[in-house]
């Protein structure tokens, strides 16, 4: 018989509560799982986006809600004549309840800007030109909105036919309604406003020269802000509510573990006073009665670690299937999440046995064994 | 464990208490007023007296299961007051048993015996051969992975005989070992105690109520209201 063998035991002592301990931290852990892997599996999605489609330097007013707020298109002119700006493309994004989904984002292009270069068309064909009223789906958005070529798709007060079925290499993309900015801007009743203007630099240009380029953007533009594209996920503000979101939410997960297990470490403490005075009474030091009341409760956080990573996994996975979810989100269940949220777990089952193992230490062997 | 030994005289000396007390309840209950007495190497002393004279007290005292109140009490010639790893006193010097048995349910025979040993250097398997070893010597051979539960009283008791034993310790101390048995097992018991003393060279201080127990010992305390009313040589003590 080993130490370990001592530790087992104890948790096996009450295997009902061992077992609806290990469910209320595993669904905790698994909360923390969902939660932080969607959120990153979105800023993921965002910075890939930028990435395939060649953008450097984005352009635009942070300061909004989740999306960042409009501005006067005609930046666009005084920006693509600074220095090593080789191309600009004006963007409006807006996210909008679109039929039955209560979320979807629909990008209003610039006719002809290198935007619209990385889409590639599975079915169907591209608007004529800029002025044409019609989009073209991401071939999640066309699944997730049930259309095929020809229905209509309404925008706010408009209806306006599909034309194509696209493929934009990153899931953002396929997840958008992709339409000519100028429409866009009609049908939302922002004419004249974007709120990006992406920048690709001439090659070969150094990070002086495009912090300069920030600067002098600043300088037109003092409202706005001009970022490389890497900095645009950390920054924005949507991505941080949903980060900070997403960790709040775990952080309660945790708590609420945390009470659990030392709830549960106390009860076994209480009802096993006597037993261990007849340890201390045969000579255990207190330090192992303290080792074995902590190897315990970190046993039991990492089971339970184990047990919500695999829920929280699992779960993730049923969630994107479904069809208001589906094409928006593809979350980030990275081996490092996993590691972090199973480490997470035996932090709270430690944390949650250091006062009961306190307790225990303090109890005098004589205490339970009179007579 | 190696204890310092500061005078030859005190050699055979294992236990010396002078004016030893205890209150409990911070001084409303006093269950031991002032105790001097010497116990030599090997001896086989009874504690007797009515209930509540405190005689569990006292042993817990020579266990170190709970601090004297005042007083000095003496292990091979080292106050106990002074030595830092009263752990291993406990563990490798004493072997305590108890009226209650006081098994660990969760854990079977051969598990509860080995339970001590952790605080040895014992590699596991020789913590396993020993147990089996000691469990064989108290006659329970065939029941080593029983649990408590699965034994009987006399069972229960033999198994705990087992455990005080198996750090392999100088002084057994036994409160009432019997108290718990019916006639049958308590004759099994107390033979078994005072065989294995006998076989080991071991000291024993054994708390009773029971006359006729009293009587196997070679020498009798007898304790009144936390004090000692008399301590003599058992004349008629008749080593079986
Ligand atoms: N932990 C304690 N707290 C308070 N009082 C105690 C405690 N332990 C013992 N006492 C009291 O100390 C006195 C001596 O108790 P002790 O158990 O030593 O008696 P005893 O001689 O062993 O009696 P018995 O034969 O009934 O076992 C009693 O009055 C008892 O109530
Ligand atoms: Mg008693």
């Amino acid at each position: 018989m080993t130490f370990f063998t001592v530790v087992v035991r104890g948790l096996l002592r009450r295997p009902v509560r061992t077992g609806l301990t290990l469910v209320g931290i595993s669904i905790g852990i698994a909360a923390v799982v969902a939660l932080v892997g969607m959120a990153s599996g979105y800023e993921k999605g965002i910075g890939k986006q930028l990435d395939v489609i060649g953008i450097d330097v984005v352009v635009s007013n942070m300061s909004g809600g989740i999306l960042p707020k409009v501005y006067e298109a005609s930046l666009q002119e005084r920006i693509a004549k600074l220095p090593h700006v080789a191309d600009t493309t004006a963007i409006l994004m807006q996210m909008l309840s679109i039929e039955d989904a209560p979320m979807m984002m629909v990008s209003g292009r610039q006719w002809g800007g290198f935007a619209w270069e990385k889409l590639k068309l599975i079915e169907g064909r591209m608007p004529r030109d800029g002025t044409e009223k019609a989009v073209v789906l991401g071939r999640l958005a066309a699944e997730v909105l049930k259309k095929k070529i020809g229905d209509k798709v309404q925008i706010e007060a408009d209806e306006l036919p599909v034309v194509g079925i696209v493929d934009g290499q990153a899931l953002v993309e396929n997840g958008a309604i992709i339409l000519s900015l100028p429409v866009l801007q009609e049908v939302t009743g922002n004419e004249g406003k974007v709120n990006f203007i992406d920048i690709r630099l001439t090659p070969k240009s150094t990070k002086e020269e495009v912090t300069r380029l920030c600067e002098q953007v600043k300088e037109i533009f003092p409202a706005g802000r001009a970022m490389v594209a890497s900095e645009v996920v950390g920054t924005s503000q949507g991505f941080r509510i949903a980060r900070a979101m997403s960790w709040s939410t775990s952080i309660l997960a945790i708590v609420v573990g945390v009470l659990g297990v030392m709830n549960t470490m106390m009860m076994t403490v209480f009802e096993r006073t006597q037993e261990i005075c007849v340890l201390l009474a045969i000579g255990w030091k207190r330090s192992r009665i303290v080792r074995m009341v902590l190897w315990e409760s970190a046993l039991l956080g990492f089971l339970g670690g184990l047990c919500g990573v695999a829920i929280g996994v699992v779960g993730v996975k049923l969630l994107t299937t479904l069809p208001s979810i589906r094409g928006m989100l593809e979350p980030d269940l990275n081996p490092r999440l996993l590691g972090t949220a199973v480490g997470i777990a035996v932090v709270v089952g430690l944390v949650s046995g250091l006062y009961p193992a306190w307790r225990s230490s303090r109890l005098t062997p004589s205490h339970a064994l009179h007579g | 464990m190696a204890t310092p030994i500061p005078m030859a005289a005190s050699t055979d000396r294992v236990f010396e208490a002078v004016a030893l007390k205890k209150e409990y309840d911070d001084g409303t209950v006093k269950a031991l007023r002032g105790v001097d007495f010497h116990i030599n190497q090997g001896e086989f002393v009874a504690i007797v007296g009515q209930s509540g004279s405190g005689k569990s007290t006292l042993l817990q005292m020579l266990g170190a299961l709970d601090r004297p109140s005042a007083g000095t009490l003496k292990f091979r010639g080292t106050s106990l007051a002074d030595r830092a790893d009263l752990a291993a006193f406990r563990a490798l010097e004493v072997g305590f048993i108890f009226q209650a048995f006081h098994l660990l349910p969760t854990f079977t025979a051969i598990e509860n015996v080995q339970i001590p040993m952790f605080e040895t250097k014992h590699s596991v398997s020789e913590r396993q051969q020993r147990a089996i070893k000691l469990l064989t010597a108290v006659g329970l051979a065939e029941r080593l992975h029983h649990f408590p539960s699965k034994l009987s009283g006399g069972e229960r008791q033999r198994v705990a005989i087992a455990r005080s034993l198996a750090n392999g310790p100088s002084v057994l101390l036994a409160d009432e070992p019997t108290g718990n048995l019916d006639s049958e097992n308590s004759d099994i018991v107390l033979d078994l105690i005072v065989r294995l003393r006998r076989e080991q060279n071991i000291t024993l201080i054994l708390v009773t109520h029971d006359m006729g127990i009293a009587r196997k010992a070679e020498r009798v305390i007898t304790m009144k209201d936390g004090r000692i009313i008399s301590d003599g040589r058992n004349e008629t003590s008749q080593p079986d």
